[in-house]
């Protein structure tokens, strides 16, 4: 198993782990990494990967509207809005 | 020296589907609506909400998959992309990966005087963005998810293009295409058609270079100016002792020049992995098949049909099949009449094409005046009218003043056909010009010329030229 | 007053008891339990007119399945008008305005909602020490301790409190990976997980989405089954949900099964477990052998990579799954200057330390590199312990298993993940095969602590799988 790099880790999740928590996370992972490696022993060469034990879906939508909600229903919960658009700071590119 | 170097370039194009509803939810794919009014809890990746696959996005890919010459896979698999962005709710788009719905596609444009073939690796199904709007507040960014979750189909070239020009002609063969199978409208500035363009330097028969990809370009002079700009840039840094840079590139439309978008701490990792909340898309032959018939004839196939039915002029088939409209209405006009259809497709990309360009109309405006259109031009290839007259009702009818032959009428444009009149004109035209005729009977044909001209001033433009002709003729070789 | 379900509906038909004098009952204990089994009681008021609607139903003889029948909901499973938090910081202020597909049908079949349950933060945990509102507590004590406040299990902690110490009658849960089954095993109640694809997942907060599967707390088996009839029913919405024809699983339950019955015990389940663990086991054998029901032994060749493999994918999942939660449209939003200083913040503030590390774990098996070596290696596996489980099932008709290693434990006992994790060793390999799986009470620990035994069935068998525990539950019902 190779090291663990937290900060790229945290960075993929948007996560900013506070300094001191770093090796606690860090460490933690580390020993849960080491205890899954169980798995490479496994010959799975013959296997294909199951993505969930359904393997056929029985959902699928004709190509119809249907409105089931208002901009409200979708606005109610947001911590900054402006009209009808949902608020944030603003975005850089 | 900037033609040792040649530029290599691949596309990769999202064409937003026409479909009614969204890729995973039923709200409205709608352009143009208020502020978050095509948003449903699921668009707005609220907690607990699932997707559900709409099977329309499904047929429009299997029509893309038969118009581009795909491979349609029975197999396909939707996978999250994660990364985070304010327009994208869920913190992941749901795209496919592994198994896209199509592959190994191609089309053939028009490289100069050749065609030129343009494998396409694939093609698979997403969501869009939604999308922010920057510029309402100095402070503040404000965000409308109506565009989250609209079908669209990426399709992605292989880098076989080598030119602007090349560049430009796959767009608009792909945006011709996917118009006339009627999945996408093709709007480039409404953002229904967008390139992402990947390009890359080399001298000359060498090895290829690092490729930078420039984002989301919806106009064809962009794309142009885009692959201009990097194209020197990437030159210039090259023969300044530099390295490209792989990096993803924004293309500043007021400037005209690319920049690298801001830089990221730690590259992109996008973790894919199958989507959980949904299950592999299996698909029948039968299925596939069934959808056959709705691709109808693509432009090749009609062109083709123009050619050898109808024995048109290349220039002007070409003309006519660019838009799946154009050539509607062209075999609309067809099928209504027994007007030769070389002589409908003259007027067509002549006069009526010039007048819906002058009026600012749609092509399909003209459908319900088709019948009206072709009595016209009845009426000038039976020389009742002559081409001139033609001219000036076409706008008329097309204006939907009248009936063809009543402004004939009105407008006293009747030719004189009638041969007996004519033989009188002619006679007294021929009085006095015996000069003229002995240089006729010498071999001179410039001489008709004259002749056909003065008769046709004698009778105010309406004797029909051919009759005039005919008769003409038979009065100088007797003489 | 542990009545069932059957027995309440009963004294409400036969009018020795009203709907409302029934629930405020319920309220009351709910109000003033210490247990902090819920997030949320709902205000009687908002429930005024259900439970009108219900007495007018009962008084006009055309009661519905569960009519008035106060039931408690894992604070996971979205709730019109009702706070819905999945016990973390970030949704903490979070009202949805629509209803899980699973909560409407109880609605429908007239059952009236106590309150939230409180559960581990986002269904990550075994012990329902992860929830931003605190620790649940065991209604049980260790005899010999009785000071010691004891975890319920997790992560339907809540749920399993709240029905063991009776302030509602019934409630749902979620399983993931045994947060039904572990927690109604340290509860002394029964806990059922259905089949994946039994009941919908539209409307539940998602930790797993390959493995969430709601299903019901109740005091007994047949509870379970009145429950199961409400809740299990294809919903187009969740494109994994299954469109079998479902059963009606409440008649015949107390019926002997038909055919003669063959169990499996895992001999590699029994490995180095407890006495305790041990005597469940053999209380569960001896007790239905008297049933002509035939024990045999089987062996899994799967069972050690059960947690590892589980431990890659639910993290996965969730680390995506939990990428939504950002402070922009709905949730706990934190300050900062920029945009990506309120995802940071939001997100990290938001968060506990347990689902923190999941995040982490998931990104890092889905990153580039470790893909193939984590994550696709564990999806392979699963397809050989899904494998493991067909093979076995071919041979007999159900598997009995201990639901817990361990009676319930003290809070802040286990401080360590990875002991914590291995909680679910004898339930996880049930979810990542899918099959549906059943916990009820087998008897007390030395320390007078419940425990429970694990019955496992075949897809969408949940029926003969119910009559099963029925006649197990009948056999081993001890008193509290
Ligand atoms: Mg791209
Ligand atoms: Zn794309």
């Amino acid at each position: 198993m190779s090291d663990i790099d937290i900060k790229r880790i945290s960075y993929l999740a948007k996560l900013k782990l506070p300094s001191e928590k770093e090796e606690f996370y860090s460490n933690s992972l580390k020993d849960i990494i080491k205890w899954v490696d169980n798995l490479k022993k496994v010959d799975t060469s013959k296997t294909e990967p199951l993505h969930n034990v359904t393997e056929k879906t029985v959902s699928i939508r004709n190509d119809e509207v249907s409105k089931s909600n208002c901009v409200d229903d979708v606005l109610s919960n947001a911590p900054e809005r402006a009209q009808n658009f949902f608020k944030v700071p603003k975005v850089v590119e | 020296m900037s033609n040792n170097w040649e530029m290599v370039i691949g596309l990769e194009v999202h064409a937003q589907l026409k479909t009614s509803s969204k890729l995973f939810s039923s709200s409205p794919n709608q352009f143009g609506s208020e502020p978050n009014e095509n948003v449903n809890f699921i668009d707005s990746g609220m907690p607990g909400m699932l997707p559900v696959l709409n099977f329309g996005c499904i047929e429009m890919a299997i029509k893309t998959g038969y118009a581009l010459n795909f491979k349609i896979n029975k197999y396909s698999v939707f996978e999250r992309k994660n990364y985070f962005y304010p327009d994208l709710p869920q913190g992941y788009q749901i795209s496919q990966f592994e198994f896209p719905i199509l592959s190994e596609g191609f089309i053939n444009i028009d490289s100069g005087d050749n065609q030129k073939k343009i494998r396409i690796e694939r093609a698979h199904l997403e969501q869009d963005a939604g999308k922010s709007i920057h510029d309402i507040d100095p402070k503040y960014s404000f965000i409308d998810l109506n565009r989250v979750g609209t079908p669209l189909l990426e399709i992605v070239s292989y880098p076989d293009l080598s030119s602007a020009d090349e560049v430009i002609n796959y767009m608009s063969s792909l945006r011709q295409l996917l118009m006339y199978i009627d999945v996408c409208d093709g709007n480039m500035q409404e953002g229904s058609l967008r390139a992402d363009v990947n390009l890359s330097v080399r001298k000359k028969g060498q090895e290829l270079g690092t490729r930078c990809e420039i984002k989301n370009l919806n106009s064809f002079k962009f794309i142009k100016q885009a692959i201009e700009y990097e194209f020197q840039r990437q030159i210039n840094i090259i023969d300044g002792g530099g390295e490209i840079e792989q990096n993803t590139m924004l293309f500043d439309t007021s400037t005209g020049e690319t920049r690298a978008m801001r830089s990221k701490e730690f590259s992109h990792d996008y973790r894919y992995f199958p989507d959980p909340d949904l299950l592999p898309v299996y698909l029948s032959q039968e299925q596939i098949d069934k959808i056959k018939p709705s691709v109808g004839e693509l432009p090749q196939d009609k062109l083709n049909k123009y050619l050898d039915n109808y024995s048109l002029d290349k220039d002007i088939a070409k003309i006519i099949i660019t838009e799946k409209q154009n050539a509607n209405l062209f075999e609309k006009m067809i099928s209504e009449s027994n007007v030769k259809p070389k002589f409908i497709a003259a007027w067509l990309v002549g006069d009526i094409f010039a007048f819906i360009k002058e009026n600012n109309l749609e092509v399909n405006s003209l459908n319900d005046k088709t019948k009206d259109i072709t009595d016209l031009l009845r009426l000038i290839s039976d020389d009742v009218i002559s081409n001139k007259a033609g001219k000036e009702i076409l706008p008329k009818v097309l204006n939907g003043e009248g009936k063809p032959s009543e402004l004939v009428k009105v407008l006293g444009l009747e030719q004189v056909s009638d041969s007996g009149e004519l033989e009188k004109i002619i006679d007294e035209a021929l009085v006095g010009e015996e000069e003229n005729i002995l240089k006729f009977q010498g071999g001179s044909d410039r001489v008709l010329g004259y002749f056909v001209g003065k008769c046709l001033k004698a009778t105010k433009g309406k004797g029909n030229p051919k009759l005039i002709n005919k008769i003409l003729l038979e009065r100088l070789n007797k003489k | 007053m542990k009545n069932s379900i059957s027995q309440i509906k009963k004294a409400l038909i036969e009018k020795k008891i009203s709907v409302s004098e029934l629930y405020d009952e319920y309220l009351a204990k709910a109000k003033s339990g210490n247990n902090n089994s819920f997030n949320l009681v709902i205000d009687r008021e908002n429930n005024i007119s259900s439970i009108n609607d219900s007495q007018n139903r009962y008084d006009n003889g055309n009661p519905l399945p569960l009519d008035g029948i106060p039931l408690g909901i894992k604070d996971l499973f979205c709730t019109k008008g009702i706070r819905t938090t999945a016990s973390s910081k970030i949704l903490s202020n979070f009202i949805p305005n629509y209803e899980s597909f699973v909560t409407q049908q109880l609605l429908n079949d007239g059952s009236i909602f106590i309150g939230k349950n409180n559960c581990d933060e986002f269904a990550m945990g075994s012990s329902n020490e992860t929830s931003y509102f605190g620790p649940v507590i065991n209604p049980w004590k260790n005899k010999n301790s009785q000071k010691d406040n004891l975890v319920p299990g997790g992560s339907s902690g809540g749920s399993a409190a709240a029905v063991a110490e009776g302030s509602c009658v019934a409630s749902m849960g979620t399983d993931t990976g045994g947060s039904i089954r572990q927690p109604a095993s340290l509860c002394g109640i029964v806990g059922l997980k259905p089949t994946f694809g039994s009941c919908s997942r539209w409307g539940i907060v998602a930790f797993a989405s390959s493995l969430d599967q709601a299903g019901p707390l109740t005091n007994c088996v047949e509870d379970a089954a009145y429950i199961l009839n409400s809740i299990n029913k294809h919903d187009f919405n969740d494109s994994t949900s299954s469109n079998h024809q479902r059963e009606d699983y409440l008649t015949d339950i107390n019926n002997s099964l038909e055919k003669k019955i063959k169990i499996g015990i895992p001999s590699d389940y029994l490995e180095d477990v407890s006495e305790d663990i041990l005597n469940q086991i053999d209380n569960t054998k001896q007790a239905l052998s008297k049933h002509g029901i035939e024990f045999i032994d089987v062996e899994f060749k799967t069972t050690e990579y059960a947690l590892s493999t589980y431990y890659i994918l639910a993290p996965a999942e969730a680390s995506s799954n939990l990428a939504r939660y950002d402070g922009v449209r709905y949730g706990i939003r934190e300050d900062g200057e920029s945009l990506d200083d309120i995802y940071l913040n939001s997100r990290t503030k938001g968060f506990g330390d347990e689902v923190t590390r999941r995040i982490l774990i998931g990104a890092y098996v889905l990153s580039a590199g470790y893909y193939d070596a984590y994550y696709r290696q564990a999806q392979k596996v699963r397809r050989l312990i899904k494998n493991d489980f067909q093979r076995i099932l071919n041979d007999v008709d159900f598997i009995l298993t201990p639901t817990t290693p361990n009676e319930a434990f003290k809070i802040g006992d286990k401080l360590d993940p990875i002991s914590m994790y291995k909680n679910d060793i004898y339930t996880v390999p049930t979810s990542l095969a899918g099959l549906p799986g059943i916990s009820i009470p087998s008897g007390l620990s030395k320390n007078g602590l419940p425990l429970g035994v694990q019955f496992i069935g075949n897809y969408f068998e949940e029926k003969t799988l119910l009559q099963l525990a029925a006649l197990a539950e009948k056999e081993l019902s001890f008193n509290e």
